[in-house]
């Protein structure tokens, strides 16, 4: 629908039906890409649409549409065909709330000329430029509007900014091929002091990785860089959802108040951090956002939940509800927040492992993997080739290893952690340290 | 709507202009356990405009509200201007096509009530469910869509589709104690509601697997020959290979180009590797790419030579080779990029028994998970396994992970057997956060004569 028209939209669902909440979202995004160097194109996206939930007769449905010319009433018809089939479910929403002021729009962003970001851009493909390689940079800026409502009298409208600046030094030699790539993203336009980070990121991992080391074999001690950790709390995401909890399917459904991992270890979903482009004052059900710890000193807490989740576990939602136009709301973190978050933002980049290298003998500092995602996630097995790994010898890197696997488990892994670097930082909507974790099994070919 | 679009075009003020338009009605049904998740209709309407400008980038503009189709002509034109280039960028010609292309829709979705589909659905997810008390969590999703196509550009090409898809997947989590198994099945056809109706067996085979597993023992890490069922040797060339004959990667890079150089001698002469887009009745199949370029079947490597590569209208020029019809776009929200289609490695001669019959310790790795390449090496994940021991099927194992090189694996495939099949399955290719696209894998039992399977070792 063109208008934000919530309030006809849920008038029709007052009169048709026992309740109901709605979304409607606009975006434009300005996206410019640098290939080899070169600007290649820039481009524009509009989108709108509108996501409707009713509650008819105790059941449940959902309908959306991105047609500009879709009446109301047609939308409530789908959503109550689709409340036909549905589910029995007692969801109750949330009624006027006082929602927390967080500032998720700045205006520099909004305001930003497609010629500064270019000269980013440009910027960026200077710094980085070097004989027999190829940099990519990709900027993207986007500008959103969010309104839901229900019927309940919750009702919230917010605009929000996000700018990512991804880019990447790409090197062919023979058949060795040498990738690496950072981004920055925030909902203000990145700062000198952000884009010095991304350079010297890629620079000193880039530059540790033109020598090759033979790959060590056995039971080891790797280092995760903030980067390469997503191998390691994906189980842990997917088992704290209380999706997973009344499904049955998590590993920590039954644990909370147990210490199952490491002191050291904390989890906290934090959709108030200031300044994220995920964060947000209230979720896409109306629920006001709150800092929610997961896991506080390798004791579980608790889990992230949505309103239809928590009526289903007898509980009440954490606020994280996430939606789109098509399909009903899911649950989604905000920002995950691995340790604690003393001090405003990252400090100059340290050398890569985060202080944790001394000591080691023989390992890995893994920084990508491949196939992250893969496989029976949940249990907690992992097993990736690596994509960007390098060889510790005596407290020092050595080189690159190439044709190179990790595996473990990682519930048994995080019961004893060998130490978190002092590197923490931002990694897309996830801020962590490096990890270092003993007994990995690292095999190579 | 063809007159609007050719309307649109004339306005244009860039030297070349090309509209997308779709509309898509979509439902879904999902299943989570014995609970429906959710039922739903939905309708998707959108436009995409691209412009080019001599000595200037691309411009580009997409949108949901075709009544702003006007202004995005404009801006696509605008922002092609504000990108100036050194060296342009040239288009390969393709003969301006006017088509009309109304794929059968092989029983209307459209017409088939919402309910009857969530019976169906609700009938293969109760079939997993059946299997055993083991299986403590299932999902079963049903997805159809009919997309009606329009792609008009200023060269004069006009064509109009109406392509239907439907997907159905399940997954069945079985569980005993702290272990946790998965069972996965997967349908992916450009075909309608008359083809889906028959598939319980599959979806009660995905359980039995799962709960089968609970018992295996993981494989031990280690390199062993590997023979891979047809549907992972499918998923195997689509990764390994497949993505790094997509000319993108090469068409800026000199040093990648010559990695990828054709001639260069990539596997033994039994191997033959190719991309077709024009296969008959599968999902990567349509009679044109999004740049208007009829698909074709583009042979990648001939007896084991790298032949050819997959082309958009600009990387053909560029490298001035011909189009190959692979610019292709997910959705009215992106640009078309070089894709795959229905990617296969042709027929050998023989039997599976025949490949297993002198190992004497491997592993036969079946069906996928999910697969991963970040350029020469790559990474996939059976769904399962078993034991190769004196030459016959042993034991069933998990956590087959095969990991490995491109160039060094693909040299070291020996043999080909005669049982070369298309597996249409849902999901889909990942590329440039485009995703999913529909894409077919196709290829025989093949082995490998050592590969690295990953595992934790002497586990």
């Amino acid at each position: 629908m063109s208008e934000p028209g919530l309030e006809g939209l849920l008038d029709a669902v007052h009169h048709r039906a026992d309740g109901g909440d709605a979304l409607w979202r606009r975006e434009e995004r300005t996206s410019l890409a640098f290939e080899a160097g070169r600007l290649k194109s820039a481009g524009v996206t509009e989108e709108a649409g509108t996501n409707l939930r009713v509650v008819q007769g105790g059941r449940v449905g959902v309908a959306g549409t991105t047609a500009a010319d879709a009446r109301p009433e047609e939308l409530l018809a789908r959503a109550l065909a689709s409340a036909e089939l549905g589910e029995a479910l007692a969801l109750a929403f949330p009624s006027t709330l006082p929602l927390p002021h967080l500032p998720l729009y700045a205006d520099q962003v909004a305001n930003a000329s497609l010629d500064d970001l270019a000269r980013m851009g440009r910027a960026l493909v200077e710094r980085l430029t070097r004989d027999g390689c190829q940099v990519n940079v990709s900027i993207e800026r986007e500008v959103s509007e969010t309104r839901v409502a229900n019927t309940a009298g919750g009702n919230g409208s917010y605009g929000a900014t996000a700018c990512a600046v991804s880019t990447g030094l790409v090197r062919f030699a023979g058949d060795d091929v040498l990738m690496v790539y950072d981004q920055v993203v925030s909902a203000a336009l990145p700062s000198d002091a952000d884009l010095d980070a991304l350079v010297a990121s890629i620079q000193s991992r880039f530059d540790l990785g033109l020598r090759i080391a033979q790959p060590p074999e056995g039971s080891l001690p790797v280092v995760f860089t903030p980067a390469g950790l997503a191998a390691i709390l994906l189980p842990l995401e997917m088992s704290l959802s209380g999706k997973a909890v009344v499904q049955g399917t998590s590993k920590l459904g039954e644990s909370v108040g147990q210490e199952v991992f490491d002191p050291r270890l904390s989890l906290t979903d934090d959709p108030l951090a200031p300044g994220r482009a995920s964060s947000r004052p209230f979720d896409d059900e109306a629920v006001p956002s709150r800092t929610l710890p997961l896991v506080e000193r390798g004791t579980v807490r608790g889990f992230v939940y949505d309103l239809e989740t928590a009526a289903r576990a007898g509980t009440v939602s954490t606020g994280h509800g996430h939606r789109g136009v098509f399909g009903k709301p899911r649950i989604d973190y905000s920002n995950l927040v691995m340790g604690t978050r003393d001090g405003a933002g990252p400090g100059p980049p340290g050398p890569l492992g985060g202080g944790l290298l001394d000591g080691i003998a023989d390992g890995l500092v893994v920084d990508d993997l491949i196939g992250v995602g893969q496989g029976n996630v949940i249990s907690g097995a992992f097993s990736h080739p690596v994509a960007l790994a390098y060889r510790i010898q005596n407290g020092q890197i050595t080189g690159r290893v190439k044709d190179a696997a990790v595996a473990g488990n990682v519930y048994a892994l995080l019961k004893r952690i060998g130490g978190l670097g002092n590197d923490a930082r931002w990694s897309g909507s996830r801020w962590a340290p490096s990890l270092l974790l003993e007994g990995v099994s690292v095999a190579r070919r | 709507m063809k007159d609007r679009l050719r309307e649109a075009l004339t306005r244009s003020r860039a030297d070349y202009t090309e509209i997308r338009v779709e509309r898509t009605w979509s439902s879904a049904v999902s299943f989570r356990g014995r609970r429906l998740e959710a039922a739903t209709a939905s309708e998707d309407v959108g436009g995409f405009v691209r412009a080019l400008n001599r000595g200037r980038g691309w411009g580009m503009a997409s949108f949901t509200s075709l009544e702003r189709l006007p202004v995005m002509v404009t801006r696509a034109h605008e922002l092609s201007r504000a990108v100036r280039l050194e060296q342009p960028i040239r288009l390969a010609e393709v003969a301006p096509r006017q088509a009309e292309a109304l794929l059968d829709l092989d029983g209307d979705v459209r017409g088939v009530p919402l309910a009857e589909k969530k019976r169906l659905l609700e009938a293969y997810n109760g079939a997993m469910l059946a299997v055993s008390d083991r299986v403590v969590d299932t999902l079963a999703t049903y997805r159809d869509e009919v997309s009606e196509y329009w792609y008009v550009n200023s060269e004069g090409s006009v064509v109009h589709e109406l392509r239907p898809e439907v997907v159905l997947s399940g997954t069945a989590t079985a569980r005993r104690d702290g272990a946790i198994e998965k069972g996965l099945e997967s349908i992916g056809l450009r075909k309608g509601w008359r083809s889906v109706r028959d598939c319980v067996a599959r979806f009660r085979a995905a359980a039995e697997r799962a709960v089968a597993l609970l018992d295996a023992p993981a494989v031990k890490g280690g390199t062993y020959p590997v023979v891979l069922d047809p549907e992972l040797a499918g998923v195997f060339i689509h990764e390994a290979f497949g993505h790094l004959s997509e000319a993108d990667i090469v068409y800026e890079n000199p040093q990648a180009r010559e990695m990828m150089t054709l001639g260069r001698r990539f596997g033994k002469p039994l191997l033959n590797v190719g991309d077709n887009g024009a296969a008959a009745g599968l999902r990567g199949t349509l009679p044109f790419d999004d740049e208007g370029t009829p698909t074709q079947d583009t042979p990648l490597i001939r007896e084991g030579i790298l032949v050819g590569r997959l082309h958009s209208r600009e990387t053909a020029a560029r490298l001035g080779e011909r189009p190959t019809g692979n610019a292709r776009a997910i959705s009215f929200r992106h640009p078309p990029i070089v894709r795959m289609t229905n990617t296969y490695i042709a027929n050998g001669r023989g039997t599976l028994q025949d490949l297993i019959g002198d190992i004497p310790l491997g592993v036969y790795a079946c069906s996928a998970f999910g697969g991963q390449t970040l350029l020469e090496n790559f990474s996939f994940t059976a769904a399962y396994g078993y034991m190769i021991r004196d030459g016959r099927m042993a034991e069933l194992v998990r956590d087959v992970v095969l990991a490995g090189n491109l160039f060094q694996t693909l040299d070291r495939i020996d043999r080909l057997a005669g049982d070369f099949r298309w597996n249409q399955m849902g999901g889909g290719c990942g590329k440039g956060g485009q995703f999913p696209l529909p894409v077919t894998e196709g290829a025989p039992h093949v082995r490998i004569a050592e590969a690295l399977v990953g595992g934790e070792l002497g586990r």
